[in-house]
Parts: C-alpha cells; sequence; structure tokens
C-alpha cells in the first residue's frame, strides 16, 4: 500500500488546469532573471510577506561556488571576488563558474542524484553524464539518449544505464522514469486508482508501463525491445483490463506490434530467452517500432511535453532554492500546483524555445534577486514560510558538496593559489583528482531529504574518526593546520583560517573566541590550532549552504 | 605526548582557565538546546508522556528463517512434523518443541503467534517485509520497526543511542533502514567489533582538548544557529551534543563489568553476550535493540541445525526474559522473536526445510503483552492458517500498540499521511495484556 497522497485539494471542486495561456505570461524575451522576480515579488506583495535583504558579496560568491562547482571557494577566489570594484562582477562570477570544468563535474554530480538515485558512482553512467555536461548537452536530448540510445555509441550506451539497472523490476522502471523525467509519482496507482489524486489512475500507470514493458536485456547487457507484448493489469474489482499505449496526458499512441504466426512467435521468444541467458547466443535483430522511442516522442510532443519541461525546470529551481516551485517535486498534477504557476510556466515555456538549455536556466536563477536573498532571519516576526522564496534556507550540503568542501579545506589554501593551476586544463586534471578523493569522504554522509536531520553517527565520525585526525587535520605542510602552524601571528591564523573555511573574515567576538583558545593553550600551539580548525570545519557554516 | 610541564601534568593556573572557558560555554548550549524541537509531527503532550514510561524494545532476529516446527508450533506424530517431541508449557495447554524447554518454563511472560501469513519467500523480501511491516512500494523508502520506535520513544537529547542494531554472523548481515525518517533515526551498528564505531576518543587527542574544542565549536556556531532557525540545523549542534553521552556509554557494550555469575546465565555464545549487552542498553535508556542471530536458513540438516540453534536461543532469551523480569525491566521491555519467515511442513531430500510464509510463527514477551497465550492456528499439517492469519501490518500494529503507541497516528512525507502500521491494519488484541 502506498501512502496516500495529497489532501489539499479536497475542498478544491475545480481543478486548476496545468496549462495557462501564453498571452498571460510575462513576454518571452524578458530576461529569465527578471521574469523570476516578477512572480515572486508580486506574490510577496499580495500576500504582505516580508523579505530578507540582500545577501552580502561573500555569502553570495559562497553559495554561487557552491550551486554552480559544487564545493566551497578557494581564499583566492574569496579574495578576489570581495576585491573587485567591477560593476557587473557577479554576472562576470557566474559566467565563469559555469564556463569551468567545475560545472560541468558538478552538474553531473547533481543529475546523478535524480536519475540514478539508488546507485551512486555507477561509472558507466557517470562518464556519461560527465561527457553530456561538458558539452550542455540539451536535456531532451539526454532523455532520448538514457530511454532509447544507441547501443554501438560509447556514450550513448553508457546512457542506457538508466534503463539497464532497473529492468529486472518493471514496476520500479516505470515509476523511476516518471518521477525523473515527468516529475510524477504513479506508484499510487499501481494497485487502485489514485485514491487521492485525481489525475492518477491505474490506467496512467500501466499505460507508462506499456512502453516499458516491451524492454529486455540481454546477457551481454544489451537493452533491446520485443516487437510486440502488451500490459494486462486487473483492477481493485477484478476485471482484469488491457493497457493503452497512454500517456500521462491521457495521449494514446499507436505502437505496431509485429504480426507473427504461434510458431514464428515462440521461435523469437525462445531466441530471446536465449538470449537473456546465454553469452553467446545470437542477439535477435530488433524490428518494428520502438516502445520506448514512442513513449521520448509523446513525452517531447508540443501540446504533451508541459510534464517534462515542467519537471526539469522545477527540478533545477529546487537544487538553487533549496524547494521546488512544485512541491515536492515528484508530485506535479492538478491537486498539488505550484506556489508560483505562472513563473513555472513561463520558465518550462523558456526551456523549450531555447533547447532545453540547462545552463541557460541555471545561469537566470542565479543572477535573480530571488537567488540572492539573505539566509538570516533575526527579526522577532515570524519568518516568512518557505514557498514565498522571500528567505534564502540554509541547505544541508549534499555528501559530495561536503566531501569535496572539507577537501577544499583543509588542503594548505597556497596549493590553490598557484597561478599554474588556474588554466581550465590544469584545473580539470585537479577537480577530477578532488572527485576521486571524494568519494570514500562522501560515503560518510546522508543525502538530505525533506526534513533532514544530522545522525549522531556524523558528529561521532568527526569527533573520533581517525581519517579526520590524520588526513584533514593533519599538520604537514600540504594541510590547513600545517599552513597556520607557520604564520605566527594568531590573528593573522585566525584569519586566514576564517577565509579558506568559511569565506570570510572573523567577527571580533569570533576572533577572540580562538584568541582565548590559542592562549589557554599555549603550550602546545600546533594541538590548539588543529583543534580550532575542527571546530570550524565541523561548523553549520561549512555544513550548511547558506 | 606527556611530557613534564605540558598541559596534561595540569598547572592549577592554566586549568583554571581552561574551565572558564568551558563554563561560559555551556550556558549558551543550555539556550540553545532549549530552542531545539524535533519538529511537530505529532502531539507533542503524547508523545512527552510516552518517553516518561521508558519503553523499550529487544528484537532476537532469527536470521534466514527458524522452523515453527522446531520451535513454537510443533507437530509432533505428523509426516511434516519431524523427530522433536512437543513438551507442555507453564501456560495451560499451549506446547512447545521440546528444543526449547528453558522458554517453556516461562510462558508466563510470552504469547505466542501461530498464524503469520506473510507470502514473500525470499531473504531481502521477506526481511524487508517484517521489519517494516509493509511491501516496498517504488519511489518510497520505509523506516524499519527499530527506526519508528527510536522515533517514537527516543528523546532529541538522549545521551546513550536509540537504535543499536547487533550483527555479526555474516548472512545475518542486514543494515536494516530508518527510510524517510531520516538519518537522525538510523541504527548504530556493531559489525566487526561488540563495540560501535568511532565511539572510542582516539589516543591522538587529550580528553581535555577533545572536550574544549566542542566547546569552541559551539561558542563558533552560535550565531549562525541562532539567525538561520531550522530543525535541520539545529540537529547538526544537537549531533554534536550527543557525542560525549554515545561516548560515555561505550561501557554499556563492555560484559566484562557484569558479574562472571550473569555471564554464565546468558551462555558463553555471542549471541548470549549480545543479549546480555542489549539489557545493559535497554537498562541506560536506548530504546531499541536488535541482536541477530543467524544462520537458520536450514535447507539442509534442518534437524541438526536447529538442535544447535535453539539450544543458544533457549539460553539466550531465559536468561534476558529472568534477567528484566528481576529488575523490574520486563513490564516495559518489549522482547520480540521474529525471522524473515519460516521453513516448509515437507521436509526435502537433504533433510532440510525450505522457505515458507502461509503459516508460522513469532513471539512477543513482556510489555503490554499477554503471556502464557497461543494465538491462531495451523492445520494439523501446518500447511494452511486455520485460524486467526495475522499479516506482517498486524504484527506491526500488534508490537506498536503493546508499546501504547497508536498504529494509526501518521506520518507526514510532505503532505501525504501515512500511518505507522500499513493501511487496515489491526492489532492482535488476543496477545495484549
Amino acid at each position: 500500500m502506498m501512502p496516500r497522497c495529497a489532501v489539499l485539494f479536497s475542498a478544491l471542486a475545480i481543478l486548476l488546469p496545468l496549462s495557462l495561456h501564453a498571452s498571460e505570461l510575462r513576454p518571452a524575451d524578458q530576461p529569465i532573471e527578471q521574469v523570476i522576480d516578477h512572480y515572486v515579488d508580486a506574490l510577496t506583495k499580495a500576500d504582505e510577506v516580508p523579505a530578507a535583504s540582500q545577501t552580502g558579496d561573500a555569502t553570495l560568491l559562497r553559495r554561487l561556488t557552491l550551486d554552480l562547482a559544487g564545493r566551497i571557494p578557494t581564499a583566492r577566489e574569496a579574495r578576489a571576488y570581495t576585491e573587485s570594484t567591477s560593476a557587473s562582477k557577479r554576472v562576470e562570477l557566474v559566467d565563469r563558474l559555469l564556463a569551468s570544468p567545475d560545472f560541468a563535474f558538478h552538474h553531473r554530480n547533481e543529475l546523478e542524484e535524480i536519475l540514478l538515485p539508488n546507485r551512486r558512482n555507477d561509472g558507466e553512467f557517470r562518464k556519461y553524464l560527465l561527457w553530456a555536461a561538458e558539452q550542455n548537452r540539451r536535456w531532451d536530448d539526454m532523455f532520448r539518449d538514457m530511454l532509447t540510445g544507441n547501443e554501438d555509441d560509447e556514450y550513448q550506451k553508457a546512457a542506457l544505464q538508466f534503463v539497464r539497472t532497473r529492468i529486472r523490476d518493471v514496476d520500479d522502471l516505470t515509476n523511476a522514469t516518471s518521477v525523473a523525467f515527468f516529475g510524477v509519482n504513479v506508484s499510487c496507482a499501481k494497485c487502485h486508482d489514485h485514491p487521492l489524486v485525481e489525475d492518477w489512475k491505474q490506467d496512467h500507470f500501466y499505460g507508462l508501463q506499456s512502453f516499458l514493458s516491451r524492454t529486455y536485456v540481454t546477457k551481454q547487457n544489451a537493452v533491446l525491445e520485443k516487437p510486440f507484448g502488451e500490459v494486462k493489469y486487473t483492477t481493485r474489482e477484478g476485471v482484469e483490463k488491457q493497457a493503452h499505449f497512454m500517456f500521462l496526458t491521457g495521449a494514446n499512441v499507436e505502437v505496431a506490434s509485429l504480426e507473427l504466426s504461434g510458431d514464428e512467435k515462440k521461435k523469437l521468444e525462445e531466441a530471446i530467452r536465449k538470449a537473456e541467458r546465454e553469452d553467446n547466443a545470437p542477439i535477435p535483430e530488433p524490428q518494428g517500432d520502438s516502445a520506448r522511442g514512442k513513449l521520448v516522442d509523446v513525452a517531447l510532443r508540443d501540446g504533451d511535453n508541459h510534464f517534462f519541461a515542467q519537471n526539469i525546470a522545477n527540478r533545477i529551481w529546487q537544487r538553487m532554492l533549496g524547494r521546488g516551485l512544485v512541491d515536492p517535486v515528484d508530485q506535479i498534477h492538478s491537486g498539488n500546483p505550484a506556489s508560483h504557476p505562472e513563473l513555472l510556466e513561463w520558465l518550462a515555456r523558456d526551456l523549450v524555445t531555447h533547447g532545453y538549455d540547462l545552463k541557460r536556466l541555471i545561469r537566470g536563477i542565479a543572477l535573480s534577486q530571488t537567488y540572492s536573498r539573505s539566509s538570516e532571519w533575526s527579526s522577532a516576526s515570524e519568518p516568512p514560510r518557505p514557498e514565498y522564496f522571500a528567505l534564502a534556507p540554509a541547505r544541508p550540503l549534499t555528501p559530495r558538496q561536503y566531501a569535496l568542501s572539507l577537501l577544499v579545506a583543509s588542503r594548505n589554501s597556497t596549493h590553490w593559489d598557484q597561478d599554474a593551476l588556474q588554466q581550465p586544463d590544469r584545473w580539470r586534471q585537479e577537480r577530477e583528482s578532488l572527485e576521486n578523493s571524494s568519494n570514500g569522504w562522501a560515503g560518510n554522509f546522508e543525502a538530505p531529504t525533506d526534513g533532514f536531520q544530522i545522525a549522531v553517527d556524523e558528529a561521532l565520525l568527526f569527533s573520533n574518526n581517525d581519517r579526520i585526525q590524520n588526513d584533514l587535520l593533519r599538520d604537514s605542510g600540504d594541510r590547513l593546520v600545517g599552513q597556520l602552524k607557520a604564520i605566527e601571528d594568531d590573528q593573522e591564523a585566525i584569519n586566514t583560517a576564517f577565509l579558506v573555511i568559511n569565506s570570510r573574515q572573523p567577527t571580533d567576538e569570533e576572533s577572540s573566541a580562538i584568541r582565548e583558545y590559542l592562549a589557554a593553550r599555549a603550550d602546545n600551539r600546533p594541538e590548539a590550532l588543529k583543534q580550532a580548525v575542527w571546530a570550524l570545519l565541523t561548523g553549520p557554516e561549512l555544513r550548511f549552504n547558506h | 605526548m606527556t611530557r613534564p610541564g605540558s598541559y596534561f601534568s595540569g598547572s592549577n593556573d592554566h586549568g583554571l582557565s581552561r574551565r572558564g572557558f568551558l563554563g561560559a560555554t555551556a550556558a549558551g548550549a543550555a539556550t540553545f538546546a532549549a530552542d531545539t524541537r524535533l519538529d511537530g509531527f505529532k502531539s507533542e503532550a503524547l508523545a512527552a508522556e510516552l518517553r516518561k514510561q521508558n519503553k523499550n524494545v529487544i528484537l532476537l532476529w532469527l536470521a534466514g528463517g527458524a522452523s515453527q516446527f522446531e520451535t513454537f508450533d510443533p507437530k509432533p506424530g505428523r509426516p511434516t512434523g519431524g523427530p522433536y517431541r512437543a513438551i507442555p508449557t507453564n501456560a495451560t495447554g499451549v506446547h512447545i518443541s521440546e528444543l526449547l524447554p528453558r522458554i517453556a518454563a516461562r510462558m508466563q511472560h510470552t504469547a505466542i503467534i501461530r498464524s503469520l501469513y506473510t507470502k514473500v519467500t525470499d531473504h531481502g523480501g521477506g526481511a524487508t517485509l517484517m521489519e517494516t511491516g509493509r511491501r516496498p512500494a517504488p519511489g518510497f523508502s520505509y523506516p524499519d520497526i527499530g527506526a519508528v520506535v527510536a522515533r517514537e520513544l527516543g528523546r532529541i537529547d538522549s545521551q546513550v543511542p536509540d537504535y543499536v542494531s547487533m550483527y555479526t554472523s555474516t548472512e545475518g548481515r542486514r543494515k536494516g533502514t530508518s527510510g524517510f525518517l531520516g538519518a537522525r533515526y538510523s541504527p548504530m551498528f556493531l559489525a566487526e567489533n561488540m563495540v560501535p564505531e568511532n565511539i572510542r576518543r582516539l589516543e591522538t587527542i587529550s580528553d581535555i582538548d577533545h572536550r574544549d574544542r566542542a566547546a569552541l565549536r559551539d561558542v563558533l556556531a552560535k550565531r549562525f544557529n541562532q539567525t538561520h532557525q531550522s530543525s535541520t540545523v539545529a540537529s547538526q549542534t544537537t549531533a554534536y551534543h550527543r557525542v560525549r553521552g554515545i561516548m560515555a556509554s561505550e561501557k554499556l557494550f563492555d560484559i566484562e563489568q557484569e558479574p562472571e555469575a550473569m555471564r554464565q546465565k546468558y551462555g558463553p555464545l555471542q549471541f548470549g553476550q549480545q543479549c546480555l549487552i542489549a539489557r545493559r542498553l535497554i537498562e541506560a535508556g536506548v530504546p531499541f535493540v536488535k541482536v541477530a542471530r543467524a544462520w537458520w536458513d536450514s535447507h539442509g540438516q534442518n534437524f541438526e541445525t536447529h538442535r544447535e540453534l535453539c539450544a543458544d536461543l533457549d539460553q539466550a532469551m531465559s536468561a534476558l526474559l529472568d534477567d528484566l523480569a528481576e529488575r523490574g525491566l520486563l513490564e516495559n521491555t518489549l522482547v520480540i522473536t521474529l525471522g524473515e519467515f519460516g521453513r516448509t511442513p515437507n521436509i526435502n531430500a537433504s533433510l532440510g526445510r525450505d522457505h515458507f510464509a502461509n503459516a508460522w510463527s513469532c513471539s512477543l514477551s513482556g510489555c503490554g503483552i499477554r503471556g502464557g497465550v497461543a494465538y491462531g492456528r495451523t492445520d494439523e499439517d501446518g500447511h494452511n492458517v486455520a485460524d486467526g492469519p495475522v499479516k506482517a501490518g498486524d504484527l506491526f500494529a500488534t508490537i506498536l500498540s503493546a508499546l501504547g503507541i497508536d498504529p494509526e497516528s501518521e506520518y507526514y512525507l510532505g503532505s501525504r499521511p501515512l500511518p505507522l502500521a500499513d493501511f487496515g491494519s489491526k492489532a492482535v488484541k488476543e496477545v495484549l495484556a
């Protein structure tokens, strides 16, 4: 049995249409950031919700670097940004980060969480995602690669891991496809029409499954399709029904089945079974329509593409702002409207008309005033509710972001300062080795969920694990602790530690707390510096993107 | 590291100034703790009341699937019954296998359910079903019984772990999952050693440095925590505040601290020792402890396997029940004996029994349980449930009810309500006190 789904709309007799009229939206040629701010501000004004002010340079740099590069900024980057007097330094920063090798790695890591969350570090799939991210491959093309990729192409074959790793459970494949690409969790409609979401019937679940149920994988791991096969299911009332090839929009699709005599069919089925089981069995030639191909076609077709476009717009929005315009992101249906429906509609339309260019969307969000609000709320009044996007949330870092950031912060910062390293090719190598080093660390942390709570295991790890002590906190010259040890003046050491770990200068209060700590431990300054670095590495400022 | 004149030999002056530093911080931490609330899922008053009662669970997990014929539902003299006899227990009319004589003498604490009807017969699927009380659904990750109990009965600032899971035999390793409840309720594991990971301070850092740096962390985190009020942000500092308490609980894992006579009661084997650790943990306030005993998967030599494993179970479980009763802990501690499924009535050519989930048994003892009861009935050869089928969700509801937790209360996944026990589940009232 499933959790019952949204009850919110019970009072709504009339369901909101998913599509508004294009003419009611802001002009298509307005910059994305302006459109975002227009809609977000309109709602806060209408509801008289107070909004946080714009955040400062240091925090903005940090947020942008975490969101576009997946790591904290280096000390060099922090200095350069705060010292720059350029009027367009924010745009320059965003464009630099988006063009940097870091972006591709980070984008790859984020897409992996959406597409293969239960199978992290699948080498093949990561190879494909990085390749696609590095050329900013169109999202619709990526969808096609992942569902219908060509087995003879190195990268498309890797993309098919999306299907290949799930084919043993066609229910899982059905729901995963629907969740990842259409933002619709249809699993509730498997056993019965969805009890609380009017939109989803068993016909939808099995309609979608029809496109996927012909798929099989050979012993050699080739993803193929049978040229026939339909899905049958039983309703709650015990009536057996045959599913149609039907998309979530209700669009029915013609998918041909190969007409075969009983004998021919038996023969082909036998050949397929053999190919599934035996290494050297001949692979049956693909024939006729590809049902998965038909699914891709209908999902991208004008008039039926709003699930596909809104889903990715909503997920990118969630990545940058901590919460979807439709929230949760797998619940796009008429009973769970977006907080800002016109904005989602506009962003989806913009994606469609600009070739599903995700980088363009990310850039637009990054330049909006909505994105750069402060995350601090010290006023006595209640903070605004998250769906207003009037206050930036403190978002727990993903395991990968946290691991990368710990590795960046614990290095002697002069390492990152080297001029030679600033060349894109060199930096790419550096980033790649950083990614590799982060694999083990990332495995220690939990991926954030709704209402995420940090476990005591994490605090125990930082408190008592020897890798923290002997690797991150090592006092050799290549580590931050070693670097600080060589700085004679306490305040200068404190300033360096703050810049490296928190990308800012310490407040007077913070300085004096650490100075006091160092003074109390003057008999062993290196040890004291180590503990001060520990206290900063384990702090909320590094744990959260704020 | 220790050298004369260093901090470790302790000049008074030095010690004083550091204490001052700590004192200032402790006040900050206390203020912070007052803001720390888990979340608003449920009635806080009710939750607080439950926590006060200090109820606990010990799950004895019979990994691989124990045979109901050789444990709680013997069929002596039937073609499916195998060689062992049934013996009377101290509860009138209730007979169990002769392989469990000590448990038979303690049936006043225990209710048997003989009519589990759960259908799933692969190890992974069966274990998931029995641990979470539901079939898995694509797109959702459900918490297991340990995480639910930790969530419902644990205290956020608890100084001890709230879910400890022990396994050491290779095949018994299942991590368990806190699912959508999140990592806060994930079990603390004992896999390689008898002591959890990262619970002991490294020798390369002194105790005072370990303590002081945590205090410094609090000072530096204060401003951020005050200006970013969310339960997620607060959870990080709560986690760090729990570290010292959890470290202090290391001694709970040390059975050397128990008298020799007590250790002998539990037996020399690891399972018995882990049961003793479980009792020590429960006594210290840990709400949920799972002890896994593997490997009951007797496809061959079923009767040999059960003779050995049942002797072990009989000793450890009866020692545990006695010990809990003598300490007055049994009325607040529920002991569950359960696996992923039972075993087939038919005895195969290797004298084994295979996987079977249509009519099998488990037991519940202690907290909230009516002892001396055998609920449900299988047919004379044990092929089917003849009376009172109990599904996984029903067992889940029974366990929660025994602990005073309403099985119909709900979690919210976003806006989606989900009852603690699966939709339509019913507690087995006949086994509840």
